[in-house]
């Protein structure tokens, strides 16, 4: 492959040293894992919110997890092996973002005043998600450094104690606006950086997108609202014998847990 | 003393300024633009409809050909070209547009097949060839026999201006913007550059270089209605004048556009009339064919502009609280041909007049529009009393336009004069004994003497206000030196220039901001402006006969008995408040096309003694030769003056090369080869 | 910013039409005031610190902020500095931020504005004084960075043939990426180009997706990866489209900036 045309050779920078691919490489990886980070936390979403319809129904997407339905045991390794793995996602994708944030707190006020003049809407969702990136950066951290070392402690009690008796209930909170605005807008962002889903008209494309953007995000935020009420109400509920762990009632007679 | 050194010093970065350049640099000399504003920002941005050349690639263009090109610029100008250039230029034009489009101008191309288009207010079915698919395509055009008129959509001045200030990068030429030439420096006999102010900083410094050239633009803001962009202010005009020994020609010959939007002055294009639209009166009545019956809304643009006058005068404008107007009807051509064709025009109307063009008509009324006048010239652009000062451009008179020039031919005009003259500069620069030598004395000279000038304004205690002055000169040229013109106004025009003059030797500022001082500038562009507005005043006085767009209501018929000759204008010193005028004769015993009927306008005019022989020796001649190359070769020989690397035929659809030998393309008659850098 | 200061038109008459601005004279007032509050700095002057300066004027019918300018300049202000060349909207001098958005004050009309009209210089560029900006430098620097000039075929091309044909639409296209004034009010409302003083810019992007469609532009996508595939490139980009929103010729830069970024990346492990 013929990699230089004669033409740029004439001009003089076939001499030059080629450029590094990276920054290819990396703007590809960047939206790549904030794509599968976005995709799996509709997925989570759906998954924790299985509280909502009922305990064992929650109960019962963990086990499926922890392998139960295929090794007729749980193994909360296997939960282990899955959270390590959005782990490295997450800090690859954290990595790779925080390049673009602001690097001197100059940057950072040039921006605020350009956002505050211009007020348009895309400058200031950019801000948005600069801000929830870096709060998800610590609070997801926690989060996912719980995840990992208890990997057992998933269940609609053992949660639902620690949202309300282990008291990380605001953190979900905070942590629940901060994704939600995040992740819809990344994916909103990815759509347009990439040109998806564009038949002519750029202009109308965008404005669809923007609303499926806003409905999405409103949506998984009162699916997350609900399901943290839930958690908070069962945890409310279950307080004086919070560390109970939760055993459905088909599995009771013979259950060894 | 801040002196640069380069060996073109080219003042001026519209499109002949770049293309000059790009010739010189690409012959191996330095060049070095000046320009007022950054280049891409000229006024050749604001050319919407288009550049003529003779390709005949669309249907209605099928034999054009350089012959029929040149007709038409000659009747044109009412016969003040010089047809030896128009020759030049019309066997140049092709090669120019076929050049830019190696350079990547997107020209408008031929879609084959059937197309519906609007000819004289019908809609007619066009069917284009096959072998023309592809090629650039051609619009119908004011005053032009055939469809002949190049353009990319309606930003053609645009995105040729843009591929050409392109090159110039490529080509590293330097471009020093914000900067303004304010005198030449000479020594009477031979121009060693000039003395210009940096617009930012405000100081002077002399630029020095074996060749100079002026290709500053027109000069349309003498003119309180213009098309013209705020910059195009005569400056390049004015030094050349100021020189004392360069001379000015034919400035008298000032062009008024047809279809200025009302009242702002905004230009919306030829093209409009040219692809369909109508002029209407207050009753909605088309009125053009009542004047015009053959050429209609399409006769040149003198001829338009004063039948629009001459009808509202009858009293058939539409009133508005700013005055009279006429319409301009484009709603016929449809929605889908105005928001793509059109879509300048559409802009301009939406922003500027919340008008809709698809549903609503424009109010329109002729504006200054265009300077025929200019630095006078050889055919080369070398001015013949300053050696070494080379012009070339709207800026220039070499004289292609004579009193009218035709629509698109004049960034025609811009790039082929940038490429002849430029050869000829190189020519220049490549000769030994032309290198520059001169004296520092000289240098500061000029530089101290500048500067005097702009102290004098800063803290002179001056009385008068610039801004004011010049609000009255332009007031005065558009109300007496406008389209009718009467031996009356005129006097009173030019004794109030002449008061305005010498009140503008005592011009005081209000403030002292260093740096570019806006004020300052207006100040000293209004003593410059003034001479160049006497300078067309006195000459629209003194030219008793109408010629082109140079109508003389008292001295209706056009006079070539008298008045076939150029005028030359110089100022012979800084005391006058009237410029000193000569007069150079046209020569009818060397014209390929002696002075006639133009075929539209007036048929009113007196024949010189000489036109009758040479008539019957054209038609002699034209007997003669069968062969239209040979003919023209008989009739008035022309080659001689083209640069070696532009002379050659043009090849078209209809006049095939020979297929070359090898396939590379060279026929003995096209000796030509573009150089990619 | 320190002081402000308020100019007042002689309020007994309407003030005279500028000689600059087209509207015959007097103009014809609308009765209505306008306030336009103006930012005041040149670098020229020692000691001149940047500040808002009002001045007040009275409205015509069709007034533009070119007419608005060229009045206060005329009869309030002589000092005070702006751009305007074509006043009519096609040659990209005059953009500027009014009332915090960049856009081409020529085509404004007050009307739409106002009645209180914050005008600023456009950010990025080096200022000249109060409203005027240097662009060109920056463009003509864009240009030779981005080599954004036509590579056509080094081959030599006989000028006195018949051009190399090209298909219609193809050329109405490039057209449409061509329009672009560089006015730099896409490099204005740019948070990253505000950020990162090396980023292209939407206006470069534009340039080098404009030559990549144009078949008479000989180079490869390896060619124009030398030139945008970096950080301060087409990977810069956060995607913020106020360049498309602002753009006074409506290029589509959206669309184009996101075909680049296609391409580029493409080569990331081509
Ligand atoms: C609205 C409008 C539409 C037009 N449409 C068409 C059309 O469709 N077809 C057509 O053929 N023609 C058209 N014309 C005419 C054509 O555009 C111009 O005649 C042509 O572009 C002039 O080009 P130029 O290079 O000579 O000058 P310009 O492009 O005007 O450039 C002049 C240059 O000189 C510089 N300059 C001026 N004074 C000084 C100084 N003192 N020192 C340093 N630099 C200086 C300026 O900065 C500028 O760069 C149109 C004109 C107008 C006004
Ligand atoms: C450490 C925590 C995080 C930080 C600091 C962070 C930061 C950022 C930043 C600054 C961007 C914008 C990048 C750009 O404009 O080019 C971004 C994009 C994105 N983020 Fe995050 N983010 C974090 C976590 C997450 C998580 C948990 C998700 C999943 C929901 C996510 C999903 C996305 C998506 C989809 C994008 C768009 C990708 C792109 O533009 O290429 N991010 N992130
Ligand atoms: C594989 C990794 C993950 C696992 C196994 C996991 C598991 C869980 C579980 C079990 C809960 C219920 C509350 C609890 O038990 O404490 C929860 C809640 C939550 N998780 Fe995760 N999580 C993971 C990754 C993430 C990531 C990466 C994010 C954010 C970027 C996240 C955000 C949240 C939020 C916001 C809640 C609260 C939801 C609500 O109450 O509506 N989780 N998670
Ligand atoms: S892309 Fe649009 S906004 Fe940017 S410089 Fe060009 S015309 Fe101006
Ligand atoms: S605003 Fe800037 S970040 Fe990109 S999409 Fe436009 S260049
Ligand atoms: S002055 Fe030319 S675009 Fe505004």
């Amino acid at each position: 492959m013929a990699s230089t045309s004669p033409t740029i050779a004439g001009a003089g920078l076939a001499e030059r040293p080629r450029r590094s691919r990276v920054p290819a490489r990396l703007d590809l990886l960047q939206s790549a894992t904030g794509l599968v980070l976005a995709l799996f936390m509709w997925g989570h979403m759906f998954f924790v919110s299985t509280i909502l319809v009922s305990k064992d129904f929650m109960w019962t997407v963990t086990k499926m997890f922890e392998g139960y339905f295929i090794f007729g045991r749980p193994y909360p390794g296997i939960v282990s092996v899955i959270v390590f793995g959005i782990l490295v996602l997450f800090v690859a994708h954290a990595f790779l973002a925080v390049r673009k944030l602001p690097i001197s707190f100059r940057q950072w006020q040039m921006y605020r005043g350009h956002m505050k003049v211009m007020k348009h809407e895309d400058t200031t969702l950019w801000w948005v998600q600069a801000v929830t990136g870096f709060m998800l950066f610590f609070l997801v951290t926690v989060h996912l450094y719980q995840m990992l070392m208890h990997p057992g402690l998933i269940g609609p009690y053992e949660s639902a104690d620690r949202v309300w008796t282990g008291r990380w209930w605001p953190l979900y909170l905070v942590m629940l606006f901060a994704v939600e605005l995040h992740g819809g807008i990344g994916l909103y962002r990815l759509a347009v950086k990439w040109g998806w889903f564009e038949r002519g008209d750029a202009d109308a494309t965008r404005a669809t997108l923007k609303k499926a953007k806003w409905v999405l995000t409103v949506f998984f935020l009162v699916l997350g609202l609900a399901t943290l009420a839930a958690y908070m109400k069962i945890g409310y509920e279950h307080a004086d014998r919070a560390g109970e762990r939760y055993v459905p009632a088909s599995v009771q007679p013979g259950a060894v847990q | 003393m801040k002196v640069v050194y380069t060996d073109v010093l080219v003042i001026g970065g519209g499109l002949a300024g770049l293309r000059l350049a790009i010739a010189a640099r690409r012959r191996g000399h330095d060049a070095l633009i000046l320009s007022l504003v950054p280049p891409k920002r000229s006024h050749s941005k604001a050319a919407q409809g288009g550049m003529q050349a003779s390709l005949g690639n669309v249907i209605k263009g099928q034999g054009d050909n350089e012959d029929v090109h040149f007709e038409d610029t000659v009747r044109g100008s009412d016969w003040g070209a010089d047809q030896e250039v128009v020759r030049m230029f019309v066997n140049t034009a092709p090669k120019a547009v076929r050049e830019l489009a190696a350079w990547g101008v997107p020209w408008s191309r031929v879609r084959k097949g059937d197309r519906q288009v609007v000819i004289n207010g019908q809609k007619v079915t066009i069917t284009e060839r096959d072998e023309a698919h592809g090629l650039v395509a051609q619009r119908d055009f004011g005053g032009t026999k055939k469809w002949r008129t190049c353009y990319v959509s309606d930003c053609t001045g645009h995105a040729m201006l843009q591929a050409v200030g392109d090159q110039a990068i490529a080509a590293a030429i330097p471009v020093h913007e914000r900067t303004e030439a304010l005198a030449l420096i000479h020594d009477g006999g031979r121009c060693y550059g000039a003395v210009v102010r940096d617009l930012v900083t405000g100081t002077l410094s002399a630029y020095l270089a074996k060749a100079t050239a002026i290709t500053t633009g027109g000069a349309g803001r003498l003119y309180r209605v213009t098309t013209n962009a705020v910059i195009c202010e005569g400056i390049g005009h004015a030094i050349a004048l100021e020189t004392g020994v360069a001379a000015l020609g034919n400035m008298e010959a000032v062009q008024f556009h047809p279809t200025g939007i009302f009242p702002a002055g905004i230009l919306v294009t030829e093209g409009c009339r040219g692809d369909g639209g109508l002029l209407k009166d207050a009753d909605g009545h088309r009125f053009m064919p009542d004047y015009e019956p053959e050429k209609k809304e399409l006769a040149s643009r003198d001829v338009v502009s004063r039948r629009m006058e001459e009808h509202i005068a009858k009293g058939k404008g539409v009133k508005s609280r700013f005055g009279d107007h006429l319409w301009l009807d484009i709603t016929l051509l449809g929605e889908q041909h105005i928001r793509h064709n059109l879509r300048e025009v559409y802009e301009i109307c939406h922003y500027f007049m919340g008008v809709d063009p698809v549903k609503d008509m424009i109010p329109v009324r002729p504006a200054q529009h265009y300077t025929m006048g200019g630095v006078r010239t050889k055919p080369s652009g070398e001015s013949p009393t300053l050696k070494g000062l080379f012009s070339a451009g709207e800026a220039a008179c070499w004289d292609m336009h004579g009193f009218n020039r035709l629509g698109g031919n004049s960034v025609a005009e811009t790039v082929v004069a940038g490429m002849i003259v430029g050869e000829y500069v190189a020519d220049f620069c490549d000769r030994a004994e032309n290198d520059v030598n001169i004296p520092t004395g000289v240098v500061r000279e000029f530089l101290e003497r500048e500067q005097a000038k702009l102290d004098r304004l800063a803290q002179g205690g001056g009385s008068e206000d610039a801004a004011k002055l010049k609000a009255r000169m332009q007031e005065i040229m558009t109300a007496k030196v406008g389209i009718f013109r009467r031996g009356k106004d005129l006097e009173e025009a030019v004794d109030e220039l002449q008061e305005l003059l010498v009140r503008s030797r005592s011009i005081g500022l209000r403030s002292r901001a260093p740096g570019p001082n806006p004020e300052l500038v207006t100040a000293y562009r209004t003593q410059k402006m003034l001479r160049l507005a006497l300078t067309v005043a006195y000459g629209a006085l003194t030219r008793t006969e109408s010629r082109g767009a140079h109508f003389r209501e008292d001295h209706p018929r056009r006079d070539d008995a008298q008045w076939l000759k150029r005028t030359l204008a110089t100022w012979k010193s800084d005391a006058d408040t009237l410029p000193t005028l000569d007069y150079e004769p046209l020569d009818i015993r060397r014209m390929e096309l002696p002075p006639g009927w133009r075929g539209y306008g007036a048929k009113d005019y007196t024949d010189h003694p000489d036109t009758a022989a040479r008539q019957a020796e054209v038609d002699a001649l034209k007997e003669k030769h069968a062969d239209r190359f040979a003919r023209q070769r008989a009739l008035m020989p022309y080659d001689h003056l083209l640069p070696q690397r532009l002379k050659g035929r043009n090849e078209r659809i209809d006049e095939r090369f020979p297929a070359a030998p090898g396939g590379a393309g060279d026929t003995p008659e096209s000796a030509f080869a573009w150089e990619s850098e | 910013m320190t002081t402000t200061t308020i100019v007042k038109a002689p309020s007994t008459s309407a003030p005279p039409a500028p000689a600059a601005a087209a509207a015959p004279a007097g103009g014809v007032a609308t009765g209505a005031k306008i306030r336009v509050h103006a930012l005041r700095y040149n670098p020229q002057e020692p000691g001149s610190v940047p500040h808002m300066q009002t001045y007040e004027l009275e409205q015509t019918e069709g007034m533009t902020l070119f007419i608005a300018l060229s009045e206060i300049r005329e009869t309030l202000d002589p000092t005070l500095q702006f751009d305007f060349v074509c006043r009519a909207g096609i040659c990209g001098s005059c953009a500027m931020m009014v009332n915090g958005r960049p856009t081409l004050a020529c085509r404004t009309l007050t009307r739409d504005v106002g009645p209180d009209i914050t005008l600023a210089p456009l950010p990025v560029f080096e200022l000249i004084g109060d409203l005027s900006v240097n662009t060109g430098r920056w463009m003509r620097g864009t240009s030779e960075r981005l080599e954004a000039w036509l590579h056509g075929d080094p081959q030599a091309r006989d000028i006195c043939r018949i051009e190399e044909p090209m298909e219609p639409e193809l050329a109405e296209k490039l057209n449409e990426l061509d329009r672009c004034v560089e006015c730099g009010c896409c490099v204005a409302a740019c948070g990253t180009a505000r950020m990162r003083p090396d980023f292209v810019g939407a206006v470069g992007m534009a340039k080098i997706a404009r030559f990549r469609l144009d078949p008479r532009d000989k180079r490869t996508d390896d060619d124009y990866y030398e030139l945008v595939g970096t950080d301060d490139g087409v990977f810069g980009c956060m995607s913020l489209l106020a360049c498309h929103d602002v753009c006074p010729k409506d290029l589509p830069l959206q669309t184009q900036i996101a075909f680049l970024r296609r391409k580029m990346a493409g080569k990331g492990w081509a």
